[in-house]
């Protein structure tokens, strides 16, 4: 399938949608992966298994903190430009390009890469969803190794990365990111075809289109779009949804959980007795409670839309009096192993208690 | 004693208050060079025995830099000059701009090496030769307008300034916006806000002039303020530097005017129209900020504007024949001609409320006729709509006050509910023009700060004084000054204790404080 600029708007929304509230403002890398695809026309989408065994694929994203971004500016040539680098600095062949991030702009950022360097992009991520940390792909869960790793600021300096395990990688990007102006562009996790078949989430950029479609379909509010939502969740890899609440945002307030700074916001109903829901947030939303009953938890991906536009709206955003529906979704099997459980649950966030997957709740 | 007037699309509304209480009232038609309009009400304020003399300041609110971005007209060409290479390569200035729009403009960008980090760091320093190069650009294109942008500018303006100068020194009377004076962080949101803004500026200069002239004729000699879009002042030196501010003054204006009227703080405000009723929220006297991003004329900004939600029930509106279903049509202004109590054949709802006895207006003999289910049902539908607005602008489950404003207020029952009390105020019909008068001079200033690096306290401290000096700047009363707001937001995927501050202050007007002319 050719991705096309046609095809960005119905992507970046899907992309929010599935960014958990974490991810930034889509709006910047949207533009920018709009001009992109205008200079280096369409790029190629193929399903994970069209990739052959033997061909080499990399992942490529942003790493950094989004609102920086608001401020200094992606370019349009940054991410063919460490496509480029990454070629020329490990002397790596490079066959396709694959996304880590679904969740928010990272979703965009390896197209404009695969489509400025002629080869394909895959339909699929390491996450899923979006997620704070590298450790936390499905990349580094199979045990993938994120370096060699090239790095990339905002001025066209590159830095290779190479370290013992993914933790240390996670800090070493981090670092390089917070210095140079807190964005940078990565190539990183380099594997074979087969090796990325084993750990890929995949058919999450055309779930994402898809996904986008029926939100800026202009099909109606929270409630009325909910159907539709639901048919395309549960034939997919992610299975279980929920609408699990409307309301007006009643109060925003930070908790320390775990001995982070964590967020949290309060829904309350618009019918008098009802309980209110409460987000916890740190990044992404976490967990949805309903007086102390968990209705879903990480890494179940938790999304709030604005009620009457039925636009996903990220945490930054999220502002008391706002009018909201709340959904969640099963994640998919990739995060449900005691391994990856390991590394997302929500006792890996701060909290004391052990993920509870949403189908377990009907 | 003060003047406030509101330039609304269709009705100039001006009113005399002397402290609280108004002393006179005058409605108007708007007329089409807005001026006319002006001296019109004026006119009548001065055939009701009020003492000229005895007026410290008048308070205008104006729609007509709203619609000359809408209309695309009495815009001039405008120099995007952007200091931010190397970062945003590709992504130029206007980006996303409707064509006209971006027509109107001219299609001058520059981008330009230079700007700040969100750590204080240089970006990458400016390179004097590629400035030198702008510079003669403009002289030999003629170009007098400029917007300058720089990254971070909101916490270190220096690029803009630096530039702003170079480009004075050759050309000393280009009009120049700089980012950081008009919008907060975001960059392409504030490098929209002032590239309208400076597109407007020669046109500010003809408006302001006008006011003044026409004050004059009536031998007012003091300050004028006009209306922003947060529901504070600006003098009129200010409104020359930044007519985008007026952007949305007018639902801003009608909220608080609301609250003066009623002294209530906390209530839902519902401005009922010829076309739409307006709904919306006040939470300490001033109105709930809309926080999402604002389009102008299609450009996106990031201008501080109300959270009004507009629904197609006005006196105007159309009611289908079962009653059921009203507007969003409307006879709008055509009312007094078309609809069936004025001799018209058009079924309105002020047809509707006259026939039930709500209302007495227009000739009652002609809705005789109307089905008694037909009345039943358009007030039913009436109230479903109010009730439904108001419930979705609520803040929480809790009942507020509603407070009716507008000439369409009588359409309204008498209970609602989400009502805890229905307030029709006495002098609802002008609460802009009231809104207008009462306005108090704001300031406002933003921070990416660390906790850790330096003490809460501390941050919140400096900026506050920023925006306490941003008050100051714009007419207000030094030992007036109080925070309205203050708003802290963790900076996501960055270190704990990464967090962006903003706050705004408001003060009473300077010169009806002391009575002397504001400082600038």
């Amino acid at each position: 399938m050719k991705l096309t600029v046609d095809m960005l708007t119905d992507l970046s929304v899907g992309a929010a949608f599935l960014a958990t509230g974490g991810g930034g403002d889509p709006h910047i890398t949207y533009l920018c992966a709009q001009q992109g695809l205008r200079r280096y026309g369409p790029a190629d989408l193929i399903q994970p298994e069209e990739l052959p065994d033997d061909a080499m694929v990399v992942a490529i994203g942003a790493v950094g903190a989004p609102t920086t971004s608001l401020e200094l500016l992606p370019s349009i040539d940054e991410s063919a430009r460490v496509l480029e680098e990454y070629r020329r600095r490990t002397g790596r062949a490079v066959d396709a390009v694959v996304s880590f991030e679904i969740g928010g702009g990272n979703s965009l950022i390896p197209i404009v890469a695969a489509a400025a360097n002629g080869i394909p992009v895959i339909d699929g991520d390491g996450m899923g969803r979006a997620l704070p940390e590298a450790t936390m792909m499905t990349f580094a869960i199979a045990g993938m190794s994120p370096t060699p790793a090239l790095a990339l600021d905002y001025a066209g300096n590159t830095e290779m990365i190479d370290a013992p395990d993914v933790h240390a990688y996670e800090r070493l990007i981090r670092a390089f990111a917070m210095q140079r102006g807190g964005m940078a562009i990565s190539a990183e996790f380099q594997m074979s075809g087969a090796q990325m078949k084993s750990c890929v989430v995949p058919g999450t950029v055309s779930l994402s289109i898809a996904l986008g479609k029926i939100l800026r379909s202009g099909g109606g509010n929270a409630d009325q779009l909910a159907p539709a939502l639901a048919d395309l969740f549960e034939n997919s890899i992610y299975g279980a949804f929920r609408q699990l609440y409307s309301g007006t945002v009643s109060d925003m307030s930070t908790n320390v959980i775990g001995g982070y700074d964590v967020g949290r916001a309060v829904i309350e109903s618009l019918t008098n007795g009802t309980p209110s829901l409460h987000i916890d947030i740190k990044n992404e939303y976490l967990t949805a409670c309903l007086d102390s009953k968990i209705l879903a938890s990480v890494p179940d991906l938790i999304t709030i839309l604005d009620y009457e536009t039925a636009q996903p709206i990220n945490a930054e955003r999220l502002r008391y009096g706002q009018r909201v529906s709340v959904f969640a979704i099963g994640c998919p099997a990739h995060y449900r192993t005691t391994q990856a459980l390991s590394v997302v649950s929500p006792r890996c966030f701060g909290f004391d208690f052990d993920y509870v997957p949403l189908d377990a709740e009907t | 004693m003060r003047i406030g007037i509101d330039v609304g699309g269709t009705h100039t509304d001006a009113v005399v208050l002397d402290g609280e209480t108004v002393i006179a009232a005058h409605k108007a038609l708007t007329s089409e060079d807005v001026v006319t309009g002006v001296v019109d009400a004026l006119t009548y304020l001065a055939s009701q025995t009020i003492d000229f003399g005895a007026i410290e300041a008048v308070m205008i609110g104006t729609t007509q830099f709203t619609n000359a971005v809408v209309q695309r007209r009495d815009m001039a060409p405008v120099a995007a000059i952007r200091l931010g290479l190397p970062s945003g390569r590709g992504m130029l200035p206007m980006l996303g701009w409707p064509e006209d729009m971006a027509a109107a403009m001219g299609g001058h960008i520059y981008m330009l090496h230079g700007g700040y980090l969100y750590d204080g760091q240089l970006l990458a320093p400016m390179d004097e030769a590629e400035i030198e190069a702008v510079v003669t650009d403009l002289v030999t294109k003629g170009i007098r307008t400029a917007a300058i942008t720089s990254a971070f500018s909101p916490m270190n303006a220096q690029p803009e300034q630096h530039v702003a100068n170079r480009i004075r020194a050759r050309i000393p009377d280009m009009r120049i916006t700089m980012s950081h004076r008009i919008g907060r962080v975001g960059l392409l949101e504030r490098e929209n806000a002032a590239l309208l803004n400076a597109s407007l500026l020669a046109f500010a200069d003809k408006v302001v002039s006008a006011f003044d002239n026409a004050l004059a004729q009536f031998g007012l000699h003091c300050p004028i303020f006009i209306s922003q879009n947060d529901g504070t002042l600006m003098d009129a030196a200010f409104v020359r530097e930044f007519p985008a501010l007026t952007f949305s003054s007018g639902p801003t204006n009608s909220l608080r005017g609301a609250a003066r009227l009623t002294g209530l703080e906390d209530a839902i405000v519902v401005d009922i129209g010829g076309t739409t009723s307006d709904i919306g929220l006040l939470r300490g006297g001033f109105p709930r900020e809309s926080n999402m991003v604002v389009e102008v004329g299609g450009v996106r900004t990031n201008f501080r504007m109300p959270d009004v939600m507009a629904i197609g029930l006005g006196g105007g509106s159309l009611v289908s024949d079962d009653g059921c279903s009203i507007g969003p049509q409307s006879v709008g202004h055509k009312l007094v001609t078309e609809g069936l109590i004025f001799g018209g054949s058009t079924l309105t709802v002020t047809d509707i409320v006259v026939a039930a006895g709500q209302a007495d207006i227009g000739d009652r003999q002609m809705v005789a006729h109307l089905p008694p289910e037909l009345v039943a049902n358009g007030l039913a539908t009436i109230r479903r709509m109010l009730e439904n607005g108001i419930r979705k602008m609520k803040p929480n489950a809790d009942p507020l006050p509603v407070i009716l404003v507008g000439g369409g207020a009588i359409l309204a029952p008498d209970t609602l509910a989400h009502a805890s009390a229905i307030h029709r105020p006495e002098n609802s019909s002008v609460a802009n023009a009231i809104g207008a008068a009462i306005a108090l001079i704001g300031g406002e200033a933003e921070r990416f700060v660390n906790y850790n690096e330096r003490s809460r306290d501390v941050c919140i401290a400096d900026t506050r004084m920023a925006a306490h000096d941003a008050a100051i700047a714009a007419g207000a009363a030094t030992e007036t000054i109080r925070v309205t707001e203050i708003e802290e937001t963790p900076i996501p995927y960055m270190d704990q204790g990464a967090m962006r501050i903003r706050i705004k202050v408001v003060g009473d007007v300077e010169a009806l404080v002391s009575g002397k002319e504001p400082a600038l």
